[in-house]
C-alpha cells in the first residue's frame, strides 16, 4: 500500500511538469502583453517598458520558465497584475465563499441523485422511469445561463423568497440567506446528468450475476437493491464524485458572477477579462495538483471500500 | 427552503443592528451602495479608474476641492488656507496649508498624532514620477515642475527615486508652505491640485507598507478604510481624527430644488454625518438593479440604460417608485464618447480630400439617432464638439451638422470622391479601384460595446461600405490603440479637470502614442493648442478652442458620439444628495434617516 | 466493457456494414429514437436552408419597432419603442461654417446637388412581429433560425475536430503501445488534471477572439474522453485475428490502424461525436456570454442569450425564450438520439 502510494506520487512528477509547461506555453508564449493594463489612461512607451521590466516579461523565455517553476514550489505567485493583491491571498480568501456554495451542492446533489437513481432503477423500464429520464434529458438541455437569469428574476425578484444577490462576512448568514438560491439553481442543473449517470451504474450492477443469485436466494427486491446493488454501485459513484471534486473549487463562475459571490470562479472570470495572468496561472497549477491528489485518494479509497481491487 | 420576505427583512434589520458597537447603542448611520465595477485599490498615486478614485475621495484630501453645490463647478480651498493667485505669469503657485490637520491613526505613526505638513505634498507629487509605481497619472507632472524631470530621469537609470533630492519647483518654504514653480505657464494647474488622487500621503505609511499600499490608505479625509474584501466589499468608517466640515451654502442656486433640500438638511451641522459606508462592487446589471429595487442598497448610481423604462417610463418616475418617494437625480456628465480613426492608416487615415471625404462620409453614415434612442434609451446628448457641457470652455452655441446622421449626404460624398461600386457586388471600392474593407475594434468583454460595433456595421452597410467588427481583449484594445494598430475603435473620455484643454489635448500632435489615439497631427491645430496654453480663461482662449473644434470637424479624426446622461435613483431616506460632475462620491455630505428606512423595508 | 461478439468472426472490414445494418434496424424499432432523429434532421435541414439563404435570409432587417410585441400580445404596451423626444437637444443654433478650412469646401456645391438627388426611404416599422422583436426590431424567430446555423456549426465542427484529435491520438496510443502510449498518456494526464471549465477559461484568456477561436478552444480541450475510449478499443482489437491476418497479407501500419481497426471502433466514435456536439452547443453559450467569439454580424443562440440577459427584467421575455427553447429542443432530441444510437449500436450497454 505504501509502496503503491509512493509510486503514484512519483508518477505525478512528469504530469505536473507537463501542466507547468502547458500553462507556461499558454501564458508566456501565446498570451498578449499585459503592460497596458497597468499603464493607465495616458502612458508613454518608456512607462510601458518600465512596467514590462517590473513584470519580468522582457526576460528570455528560459528565465521566465525558471521563475514560474520557482513560483509553483514556493507558493509565491507574486501579485495580481490588476489589483496588486498577493495571489496566494486571493486564493485563500476566495476559496471560502466558493466552498460555501459548492460543498452543499455536491453533497445534496449526490445524495439526491443516488436516492432518485435507486428509485428509478427499482422501477426500471416502467412509465415512471421513462418519464423521469425524459424530464432529466430536457432539464439538462436548458442552458445554465437561462436557469440563472430566470431563477434570479423569479425567486429573487418576483416571488421575493431570497435576496437577489449578496454576501456577508457571517458564514451562517451566507448559508441561510445568500447561498440557498444559487445552491438550488446549481442542483437544478447538476442533478439531471448525475441522476442519469447513477441510474446507469445501478442498472449495470442489477444485471450482474451476484444480483441474480441474491434474488434466487429469495431475498426481497428492496433488500437486494439496498444491500447489494447500492454497495457495489458506490464504487463508480465515488469515482464520479472524485472527478467532480476539483471542479468544485472553480465553482460555478456564472453563479458567482450573477449572485455577487466573492469566490474563485468570479475571480478567474475577472482575471480572464483583464488578462490578469498570475491569478489564472496559480489557480490552474494548484487545481491540477489537487486533482492528481484527489485521484490518488479515490484510488486508495477503492481499496478500503472494495477489497477486490488490487494495487497493480 | 423558500423563506418569506419577512424573514429577509428581519435579517436586513439585524444587519443594521449588528453593525452597531453594542446592543442598545445609538442607531448608527450605515449607507449601503453598489459600485458599477470592481475597484483596483486605494493608493492615490497608483490608481486611475474612476471608481477607485471615487472611494479615495473620502479617505484623502487634496489642497483644493470643488464646492458641493456651485454650478458651474467652483474651486474652494480644502487643506489649503486659500486659493493662490498665479505668480510670475502663471508659472508659480504658492500654498499655505491650514495648521492642525491630522492624518487618521495608523500603526505606522507609532501611536502619535500626525499633522499634515508641506513635506507631505512634496513627497506625494514626487511619487507620481517614481518609476517603481508606474503611476497612471504620471503625465500630470511630466515636463511640468522645474527640476522634477531631472530627478525622475536619474531614478529611471538607477531604479531608485531619490525622495530627498531638492527639486527647485517643489519648494517647501516652511512647515506649512509649499510653492510650485512650473516650467511653462499653466492656468489649469489649480485644477490638477484639486484632483482626488493628487493628495498627500504620509511617507512613513508608504514606507511601512511597501507593496501593500493599495490596501492601506491613510489620509486626512473624513473616512478611513475599515475593511476591504477585494471586489466584493469596501467598508468606510468615520475618521475620529477628522476636524469636520460645514456645508457652504453661498454658491447654491436658490432656484434649484436639490440645493434647497441639501441646505435644509445639512446647514449648520457638523459633517460627515454617516458613521459607516458599505460599498459593494457588482458588475452585472441585473443583480445590481434588482438589489436596489429590493432595498438592499440605499441609492442606485448610474441606472443602467436598459432598465430606464422600468424606472422612468415616458420620462416620469414609475408609479411603484413614486409611491415610495424615490427621487431621480439626472446628470449630464462632463464626458464624451467617440470613435477614433487611425490617421496613419493607409485607408481611413490621411489628410487629402478623398481621405477626409471617406471619414466624413462614415461619420454621416453612422446612425447616431439609433445609438441614442435604442442603445442609450434616450439617456444621452449628441456631442457637437469634443468638449462636453459642464467644463470651462464649452460653447453651447457650437452646433455641428457634420456629425448628424445623413445617409444621403454620406452616399453623395462617397460617389463624389470615387468610392463607387464598380464590380457590382453591392460594396464600394476605393477610388483606386481596390476593394474597400474597414475594421472596427471593440472590447470583447462588454455587451454594450458589442452593440455599438453592431450599429457601426449596419450603418456602414447602409451606404455600401463593407465594415467588419473584431472583438479584442480589453488589454489588447488598449495596446492596439496606443501603438496605432487599428483602423477604427471606440473610446470615451471623462474630465480629469473641468477645462476644455483636458479634451483638446487628445488631438495634440505630440501626444501621439499617448492620449492622441487618432494619431492626429495637424500643424494648424498644434499651433492653436500651444497658444491656448499660455492664455487664461476668457474670450481669447474660447476663440482658440472654437477654432480647434472646427478643425476637428473638418478633418474628422473622430466620430463624435454622445455625452451620456446618468440617472441616479435615491430612496427618500438618503438626505443631502447632490451629484458633483467631477467628483464621483459625496458620502461626506450625505445623511441617512435610519428610522424611515427601517419602516420602509418592513 | 465486454467486446461486441458479432465482430469477432468478421474476417475483413468490408463486411462490417452488417453491424450498421443491424443497428439501423434496431433504431427503426425505437420510436423515441426515430422522433428524435426527425427533430434533429429538421434542425439540420433548417440550418442548411438558412445557410443556403432559403429561410431567415433577411434576419438582419429591422422590420419592427424596438422590442416589437409578439403577434399574440399585440395590445401590450411597449415603452421601449417610444420615440425619444429629447433628441433635439438644447442647441438650436445655426450649424458652424467650415468653408474656410474644410478640405472638401471646393466641392460643396456638387455635394449638395448629388445629395439632393439621393432619395432616402423611411422604412415602415411594424408594431408587432410574429414572435416579437429584439432591441433593433429584428424578428427573434428569424434570429433563432439563423442562430441555429452558427450554433450547430460550432457544435458540429468542434466535435468533429475533437473527435479527430481523440481518435488519431487514441489510435496511436492503443495501436503502438509502448513509448508512444506513455507519451500520449502523459499528454492526456496533463489535460485531464486541469478541471475542464478552468482549461477552457485558461485558453480563452490568451487566444484572440473569433468564431474559429471557439472551435479551436472546444476542440483542444474536449478530445480527452474520446481519446481514452478509442485507445481502449484499439488495445482490444490489436490482438484480434483479423488484424493479424491483415498484417500477414502485408497491410501497412497505417492501413491496419485506419482501414482495418477503425471501422470496428467507429460505433464508439459515433456515439462520442454526438455526445460532444451536444455539450459543445451548450458550451458555446457560455463562451458567448464571456464575449468570446461570434462576430457582430452573425447571430448564435449564445449571443442571443447574452443579449437577452437584461431583457427579462424589462418584460421582454421572447428572445430569451426563443433562443433557450430552440436550443433545449435540439439538445434534448440530440441527447435522446445519442442514447438510442448507443442502444442500437451496442445493445449490451443498455
Amino acid at each position: 500500500m505504501t509502496a503503491y502510494v509512493i509510486r503514484r506520487l512519483w508518477q505525478m512528477i512528469p504530469t505536473l511538469a507537463g501542466v507547468i509547461l502547458l500553462i507556461f506555453f499558454l501564458f508566456n508564449w501565446v498570451g498578449g502583453d499585459p503592460a497596458q493594463v497597468l499603464a493607465g489612461k495616458i502612458s508613454n512607451p518608456e512607462q510601458i517598458a518600465n512596467i514590462r521590466k517590473q513584470l519580468g516579461v522582457d526576460q528570455p523565455y528560459w528565465y521566465q520558465l525558471w521563475v514560474f517553476v520557482q513560483q509553483v514550489f514556493t507558493f509565491d505567485f507574486g501579485r495580481s497584475w490588476s489589483t496588486n493583491e498577493e495571489v496566494s491571498r486571493i486564493l485563500l480568501t476566495r476559496v471560502g465563499p466558493t466552498l460555501t456554495i459548492m460543498v452543499p451542492v455536491l453533497l445534496l446533489e449526490t445524495t439526491l441523485a443516488v436516492l432518485f437513481a435507486i428509485m428509478v432503477a427499482y422501477v426500471r423500464g416502467s412509465l415512471t422511469d421513462r418519464a423521469i429520464m425524459v424530464i432529466c434529458t430536457t432539464a439538462m438541455s436548458i442552458s445554465f445561463l437561462v436557469y440563472i437569469i430566470v431563477g434570479q428574476w423569479l425567486f429573487g425578484f418576483i416571488l421575493g423568497w431570497f435576496p437577489v444577490q449578496g454576501w456577508s462576512e457571517s458564514y451562517w448568514r451566507n448559508l441561510t440567506n445568500y447561498a440557498p438560491l444559487p445552491i438550488m439553481l446549481a442542483i437544478f442543473v447538476g442533478l439531471a446528468p448525475q441522476l442519469r449517470l447513477f441510474r446507469s451504474f445501478f442498472l449495470e450492477e442489477i444485471n450482474q450475476d451476484y444480483v441474480r443469485t441474491a434474488r434466487a436466494k429469495g431475498l426481497p427486491e428492496k433488500k437486494v437493491m439496498l444491500k447489494h446493488v447500492l454497495r457495489n454501485a458506490l464504487i463508480p459513484i465515488l469515482t464520479n464524485v472524485g472527478i467532480h471534486l476539483p471542479g468544485v473549487f472553480v465553482g460555478s463562475f456564472l453563479l458567482e458572477v450573477f449572485f455577487s459571490i466573492p469566490g474563485l470562479g468570479r475571480e478567474i472570470v475577472t482575471a480572464v477579462n483583464r488578462s490578469d495572468f498570475p491569478v489564472i496561472k496559480a489557480v490552474t497549477v494548484y487545481l491540477a495538483m489537487l486533482t492528481m491528489i484527489v485521484n490518488l485518494l479515490v484510488d486508495v479509497t477503492y481499496k478500503l471500500v472494495d477489497p477486490r481491487v488490487s494495487f497493480k | 427552503m423558500p423563506r418569506p420576505a419577512a424573514l429577509l427583512a428581519a435579517c436586513l434589520a439585524c444587519a443594521v443592528l449588528a453593525a452597531g458597537p453594542a446592543a442598545g447603542a445609538v442607531e448608527r448611520k450605515v449607507l449601503r451602495v453598489a459600485l458599477r465595477t470592481a475597484e483596483a485599490g486605494f493608493d492615490p498615486q497608483r490608481i486611475f479608474d474612476r471608481y477607485s478614485v471615487g472611494i479615495v475621495e473620502n479617505i484623502f484630501e487634496p489642497l483644493l476641492t470643488y464646492d458641493y453645490l456651485a454650478r458651474p463647478v467652483r474651486l474652494v480651498p480644502l487643506t489649503a488656507e486659500a486659493i493662490p493667485e498665479p505668480e510670475e505669469g502663471g508659472t508659480r503657485y504658492t500654498f499655505r496649508i491650514r495648521p492642525g490637520i491630522l492624518f487618521a491613526d495608523d500603526p505606522a505613526f507609532k501611536g502619535r498624532k500626525r499633522e499634515l505638513v508641506a513635506r507631505d505634498i512634496e513627497y506625494s507629487v514626487k511619487r507620481f514620477r517614481d518609476p517603481r509605481y508606474a503611476s497612471p497619472y504620471e503625465w500630470l507632472f511630466e515636463h511640468k515642475i522645474a527640476g522634477l524631470d531631472e530627478v525622475a530621469d536619474a531614478a529611471k537609470k538607477t531604479g531608485r527615486f531619490d525622495y530627498d533630492a531638492k527639486v527647485a519647483g517643489l519648494e517647501v518654504r516652511d512647515r506649512y508652505t509649499i510653492s510650485f514653480k512650473l516650467l511653462e505657464p499653466d492656468f489649469n494647474f489649480l485644477y490638477v491640485l484639486a484632483m482626488p488622487n493628487v493628495v498627500p500621503v504620509a511617507r512613513e505609511v508608504i514606507e511601512a507598507y511597501g507593496d501593500d499600499t493599495m490596501a492601506h490608505p491613510v489620509g486626512t479625509g473624513p473616512f478611513v478604510l475599515k475593511d476591504w474584501v477585494r471586489r466584493s466589499k469596501i467598508v468606510l468608517e468615520r475618521n475620529p481624527n477628522h476636524r469636520g466640515y460645514e456645508l457652504d451654502p453661498r454658491w447654491a442656486d436658490p432656484a434649484d430644488e436639490w440645493d434647497r433640500r441639501a441646505i435644509d438638511e445639512l446647514a449648520g451641522r457638523r459633517l460627515p454625518l454617516l458613521d459607516r459606508v458599505e460599498i459593494f462592487p457588482i458588475e452585472e446589471e441585473q443583480p445590481r438593479f434588482l438589489a436596489w429595487i429590493n432595498h438592499e442598497h440605499d441609492y442606485l448610481d448610474e441606472t443602467p440604460a436598459e432598465f430606464i423604462e422600468q424606472v422612468l417610463p415616458n420620462g416620469r418616475l414609475a408609479p411603484a417608485l413614486a409611491r415610495q418617494h424615490v427621487a431621480v437625480f439626472r446628470e449630464e456628465q462632463p464626458e464624451v464618447t467617440y470613435d477614433v480613426f487611425n490617421l496613419e492608416d493607409p485607408v481611413v487615415g490621411g489628410y487629402g480630400p478623398e481621405r477626409v471625404a471617406l471619414r466624413r462620409a462614415l461619420v454621416l453614415a453612422h446612425d447616431r439617432d439609433q445609438e441614442i434612442s435604442i442603445l442609450r434609451k434616450g439617456q444621452a446628448i449628441p456631442a457637437q464638439s469634443a468638449v462636453p457641457p459642464g467644463v470651462v470652455g464649452y460653447d453651447a452655441g457650437f452646433r455641428a451638422s457634420q456629425q448628424d446622421h445623413d445617409p444621403a449626404r454620406a452616399k453623395a460624398l462617397l460617389d463624389l470622391f470615387g468610392y463607387l461600386d464598380r464590380d457590382g457586388d453591392g460594396w464600394r471600392e476605393s477610388p483606386e479601384g481596390k476593394p474597400l474593407a474597414l475594421d472596427y475594434k471593440y472590447n470583447a468583454g462588454s455587451q454594450s460595446n458589442r452593440q455599438l460595433a453592431e450599429l457601426w456595421v449596419k450603418s456602414a452597410a447602409a451606404v455600401g461600405v463593407r465594415l467588419s467588427a473584431s472583438a479584442v481583449q480589453f488589454v489588447d484594445l488598449l495596446n492596439d490603440k496606443r501603438v496605432g494598430k487599428f483602423q477604427m475603435a471606440g473610446s470615451a473620455w471623462i474630465a480629469d479637470y473641468p477645462d476644455a484643454q483636458n479634451f483638446l489635448q487628445l488631438f495634440y500632435g505630440p501626444n501621439t502614442g499617448q492620449s492622441n489615439e487618432a494619431r492626429f497631427r495637424l500643424a494648424q491645430f498644434d499651433a492653436l493648442y500651444r497658444r491656448s496654453l499660455a492664455v487664461p480663461d476668457g474670450a481669447e482662449r474660447n476663440a482658440l478652442y472654437r477654432e480647434m473644434n472646427r478643425l476637428i470637424l473638418a478633418y474628422a479624426p473622430w466620430r463624435l458620439g454622445v455625452h451620456r446622461v446618468f440617472n441616479h435613483l435615491l430612496y427618500p431616506w438618503v438626505k443631502g444628495y447632490k451629484k458633483h460632475p467631477i467628483l464621483y462620491t459625496n458620502f461626506k455630505y450625505l445623511d441617512l434617516d435610519v428610522a424611515a428606512r427601517q419602516a420602509a423595508v418592513k | 466493457m465486454s467486446s461486441v461478439v458479432s465482430n469477432y468472426s468478421l474476417p475483413a472490414p468490408q463486411e462490417s456494414p452488417g453491424l450498421w445494418t443491424l443497428a439501423w434496424r434496431r433504431l427503426l424499432g425505437d420510436r423515441v429514437g426515430l422522433v428524435c432523429l426527425a427533430i434533429v434532421a429538421t434542425y439540420l435541414a433548417m440550418m442548411m436552408a438558412s445557410w443556403a439563404g432559403l429561410v431567415a435570409r433577411d434576419w438582419n432587417k429591422e422590420k419592427g419597432v424596438s422590442y416589437a410585441n409578439p403577434a399574440f400580445l399585440a395590445g401590450a404596451e411597449n415603452l421601449e419603442a417610444r420615440e425619444v423626444t429629447n433628441r433635439d437637444f438644447a442647441s438650436k443654433a445655426k450649424p458652424v461654417d467650415l468653408s474656410d478650412i474644410d478640405p472638401l469646401a471646393p466641392r460643396y456645391k456638387e455635394w449638395e446637388e448629388r445629395a439632393a438627388k439621393i432619395a432616402v426611404t423611411e422604412v415602415k416599422r411594424s408594431e408587432t412581429l410574429p414572435f416579437g422583436g429584439d432591441k433593433w426590431g429584428r424578428d427573434v424567430l428569424e434570429k433563432a433560425v439563423k442562430g441555429s446555423e452558427v450554433s450547430i456549426f460550432v457544435g458540429l465542427t468542434a466535435a468533429l475536430f475533437a473527435t479527430m484529435i481523440g481518435t488519431v491520438l487514441g489510435a496511436m496510443a492503443g495501436y503502438w503501445g509502448g513509448k508512444v502510449n506513455d507519451f500520449l498518456e502523459w499528454f492526456y494526464n496533463i489535460f485531464t488534471s486541469i478541471p475542464y471549465i478552468l482549461l477552457i477559461l485558461a485558453f480563452a484568456a490568451v487566444f484572440k477572439r473569433g468564431l474559429d477561436t471557439i472551435i479551436v478552444i472546444l476542440a483542444l480541450t474536449g478530445w480527452t474522453g474520446i481519446y481514452r475510449l478509442v485507445r481502449a478499443e484499439y488495445i482490444k482489437h490489436c490482438g484480434r485475428e483479423y488484424v493479424k491476418a491483415a498484417q500477414a497479407i502485408g497491410a501497412s501500419h497505417l492501413s491496419r490502424m485506419f482501414v482495418h481497426i477503425l471501422p470496428n471502433a467507429s460505433h464508439v466514435i459515433l456515439v462520442q461525436l454526438s455526445q460532444h456536439v451536444v455539450s459543445f452547443i451548450k458550451a458555446e453559450v457560455i463562451l458567448s456570454f464571456l464575449g468570446l467569439g461570434v462576430p457582430v454580424d452573425m447571430v448564435s443562440w449564445g449571443t442571443m442569450l447574452a443579449e437577452a440577459q437584461n431583457e427579462l427584467v424589462i418584460g421582454k421575455w421572447w428572445q430569451l425564450f426563443a433562443a433557450g427553447a430552440s436550443m433545449a429542443i435540439l439538445v434534448t432530441a440530440f441527447s435522446m438520439l445519442t442514447d438510442s444510437l448507443r442502444d442500437a449500436l451496442d445493445p449490451k450497454l443498455k
